[in-house]
């Protein structure tokens, strides 16, 4: 089970982080005009936040439903590793687009 | 329901959210440093999952009101800097319902030693950003509420 979790936890790190810089078509919102469309860029008040989760939670899913039928051979301390890996990546990616304003 | 009283409702189920996976986080540290906690994993399986998915649907649902009435009409032009901080406390959240679900299912139903110290690890992890997402909200929600 543990395996199963770590594969669509970095599956889901991994799609997050990739959705953006790569401008995958997600699911787009704008709030003022009150519509949905699905894009690959967003403008004015537009919104992707919704998009990214969405693509995220079914790259993750995907990827524990894979890892659950294959039953891979890593050593879970070596899995565990890797994902968590995926996540630092991210929060290094974001925490240096905060860094960026000022 | 106004944009408040969610607002409201999803503070309030975000220090649920975010008790439940410190607990979790907890139990699993102990359940790794050999004082097993199986009753309370088992507990925190379907607790912690439930509270943050519960937490993360009203956040999204409050989240067109944010971005119409307090970001484009005040952050972009007087903010900048805190659309940046909030923008990074929903990645961090975003992450954070993965490590939280990640863990707490494995928590609850691998028995196997070996899983103890990365399940803890992914646990602390995730109730980790998500102390830190709860603080940044805060900091942002007192800077201009909904």
């Amino acid at each position: 089970m543990t395996h199963t979790a770590l594969a669509g936890i970095a599956a889901f790190a991994l799609a997050y982080l990739l959705a953006g810089p790569l401008e995958l078509p997600i699911l787009v919102y704008d709030p003022a005009a009150k519509l949905l469309s699905v894009s690959r860029t967003v403008t004015g008040t537009s919104m992707r936040y919704f998009g990214d989760l969405l693509l995220a939670s079914a790259a993750g899913l995907a990827a524990a439903a894979a890892a659950y039928r294959v039953r891979p051979r890593v050593p879970v301390a070596v899995a565990a590793a890797a994902a968590l890996s995926v996540v630092a990546v991210d929060v290094l990616f974001y925490f240096s687009r905060l860094l960026e304003v000022r | 329901m106004s944009d408040r009283a969610l607002l409201i409702a999803h503070a309030v189920l975000g220090f649920a959210a975010l008790f439940a996976a410190t607990h979790h986080a907890a139990y699993a540290v102990l359940a790794a440093a050999g004082r097993p906690r199986r009753r309370a994993l088992r507990r925190f399986m379907w607790i912690a999952p439930a509270a943050i998915l519960a937490q993360a649907v009203l956040g999204l649902a409050i989240y067109p009101g944010y971005r119409i009435r307090v970001r484009a009409m005040d952050f972009d032009q007087t903010a900048p800097a805190l659309v940046r901080l909030f923008e990074f406390k929903e990645h961090l959240a975003a992450l954070a319902i993965a490590l939280v679900i990640g863990a707490s299912l494995a928590g609850g139903m691998d028995r196997g030693a070996g899983s103890r110290w990365p399940v803890a690890a992914v646990s602390c992890t995730g109730a980790a950003f998500l102390w830190a997402a709860a603080l940044i909200g805060l900091y942002v929600t007192a800077s201009h509420p909904l």
